[in-house]
């Protein structure tokens, strides 16, 4: 490939978020036709897999990939270019504050890695995340792209304009650091929107809201694909017109982390369940305080699980996305 | 790419092991599935890295630094025996479907966990679920699964503060397909299994 053409799929990436939907589907192809194309043989070989291939699906953690190995390249062994190419690709298929929440993400590893010495280097870092991508790359027929490592797996299947996220974890740890003195917080938004949702709540509803039991972890986390709990909590037909729609605000946090025509169709899906969907809470209802929530609908289930480490729980933060009649696209691709 | 320059703003331990997760903690989590046939248990426990020679002074008995066939099933049969099943008020007998052990080393890295299915065949309208398994290292969760297509209607879910247990009631909607043969057929198949498996030693790293 030219440099020419190159960098021509690069900037394709970068103007995905203006354009129409059958545009932005042939934006990521070029992204990730771009980003194959800077490759050579054998890293291509490393990168791709089978749509079909279930085990490659599922090959995703919440920890580092020292403990839990991916499939894929690692951006650490990418050139510059190369690791370029594959950002604007992740960039084209995200909305602008979903890439920045992973940059963010990305960021606190990286301040792991900092702070954790010579062990932390080879187990922490920006250099530790993989990529990988099932299938061909078309705007016609189902493929996916995968991105992730310590704190972060996206696996989003693009089938057109309903491009589907789920299942997707996000984490941060820490979950407050500095950057050139500016104050980086993943996770931030996730979380004062839920504190902000629970004192807006009356108290009998805070009552049906708040569960009576301590929640140690996410239930639905990594390796739970396919299972359902029973909802509990508050039912959103229980909450007034400013409520539901602080609810909707607060799962925007995950469902608008994709592309902007992506999340409007999955905002649209998640608000015509809204009547049967419940917001659970664990925890004190006070901001700066550990809690645990949980969004649960027919087609959703969001997640937040601060982390016990004998430390400060509000600074390790585990989130899991979910649609269960959808994740991997199962529904809109019928694998 | 800008120079990071990072100052973390509160008290945390960042040390690797610390980003194994539940580090004092030994992980006891619980999904129970209801089903016309019975009821699943399905229990997975992570023990932290700080808990382990805890959870090894119980599995490791003869102190040899394996985990042996024999110690795998004298745990998983304790495990069995610390949890109560009550269906309609009475006992329920759970029978060990299945027990997974992961390498010594992963339970060392803090992301080891043992799975273990059991199963009654036992059936009512009343569940209660107790799980008194070294309660002195151990946080829990225990939840039932959802069943929309099997007409399964959970209500009156209540725990204890920690969830070591857990009572509700459940009925099938009429005209939801019925348990058939074939999951008969397939409990049997998982019993002859149970009886057949073979476990084998891990060394200690």
């Amino acid at each position: 490939m030219s440099k020419i053409n190159f960098l021509a799929a690069v900037l394709c990436c970068g103007l995905a978020q203006a354009q129409s939907p059958s545009s932005v589907a042939s934006t990521i192809v070029a992204g990730a036709n771009g980003f194959l194309s800077s490759l050579d043989e054998g890293q291509r070989s490393k990168v791709l897999f089978d749509f079909n291939d279930a085990a490659q699906r599922v090959k995703w953690s919440n920890l580092p990939t020292t403990m839990v190995p991916r499939a894929g390249l690692k951006m650490g062994d990418l050139s510059e270019a190369q690791r370029k190419a594959a950002m604007g690709l992740l960039a084209a298929t995200l909305s602008k504050r979903g890439y920045e929440k992973v940059l963010a993400i990305m960021g606190g590893d990286e301040a792991l890695k900092t702070a954790g010495g010579a062990r932390g280097a080879t187990m922490f870092g920006r250099d530790l995340y993989y990529i990988s991508i099932l299938g061909k790359p078309s705007v016609k027929d189902p493929w996916m792209l995968q991105f992730g490592g310590h704190h972060l797996a996206l696996n989003i299947t693009m089938v057109g304009r309903e491009d589907i996220l789920t299942p997707s974890h996000t984490a941060a740890q820490p979950a407050k650091y500095t950057v050139d003195g500016t104050t980086v917080r993943p996770l931030g938004a996730e979380n004062d929107k839920a504190f902000a949702l629970i004192n807006a709540l009356d108290e009998g509803q805070r009552k049906q809201a708040i569960l009576n039991y301590k929640v140690a972890n996410l239930v639905l986390g990594p390796g739970q694909d396919g299972k359902t709990i029973q909802p509990e909590g508050i039912k959103c037909s229980a909450m007034n017109a400013s409520q539901q729609a602080m609810l909707l605000d607060l799962a925007g946090e995950w469902a608008g982390i994709i592309h902007e025509q992506a999340a409007a169709v999955r905002m649209a899906e998640i608000k015509a369940h809204l009547a049967e969907t419940w917001f659970a809470w664990s925890g004190p209802t006070t901001n700066g305080m550990p809690a645990y929530y949980r969004i649960q609908g027919p087609t959703l289930v969001i997640e937040y699980a601060p982390q016990p480490l004998g430390g400060d729980p509000t600074m390790h933060i585990h989130t899991m996305y979910r649609d269960p009649t959808n994740d991997y696209g199962k529904k809109s691709t019928g694998h | 790419m800008r120079r990071m320059a990072v100052g973390v703003l509160l008290a945390i331990s960042l040390s690797p092991d610390a980003a194994a997760h539940q580090l004092d903690e030994y992980l006891q989590a619980t999904l129970i599935g209801v089903t016309r046939d019975g009821i699943d248990v399905e229990i997975q426990l992570t023990p932290g890295v700080a808990v382990l020679p805890m959870l090894l002074a119980v599995i490791d008995r003869d102190r040899d630094g394996r985990i042996s066939v024999e110690e795998e099933r004298v745990y998983a049969a304790r495990v069995a025996r610390e949890v109560e099943l009550r269906v309609d008020g009475a006992p329920a007998a759970l029978w060990l479907m299945e027990t997974t052990f992961p390498p010594l080393e992963a339970m060392r890295e803090g992301l080891g966990t043992i799975r273990m299915k059991l199963r009654t065949m036992r059936t009512g309208h009343t569940l209660r679920f107790e799980n008194r398994h070294l309660p002195q290292i151990s946080v829990y969760l225990v939840n039932c699964l959802a069943a929309p297509a099997d007409g399964l209607v959970v209500s009156g879910q209540e725990r204890d503060e920690a969830q070591r247990s857990i009572v509700f009631e459940y009925s099938f909607a009429a005209g939801a397909a019925p348990g058939s043969l074939a999951a008969w057929i397939a409990v049997l198949g998982m019993l002859l299994v149970a009886l057949i498996y073979r476990w084998k030693p891990r060394e200690v790293a």
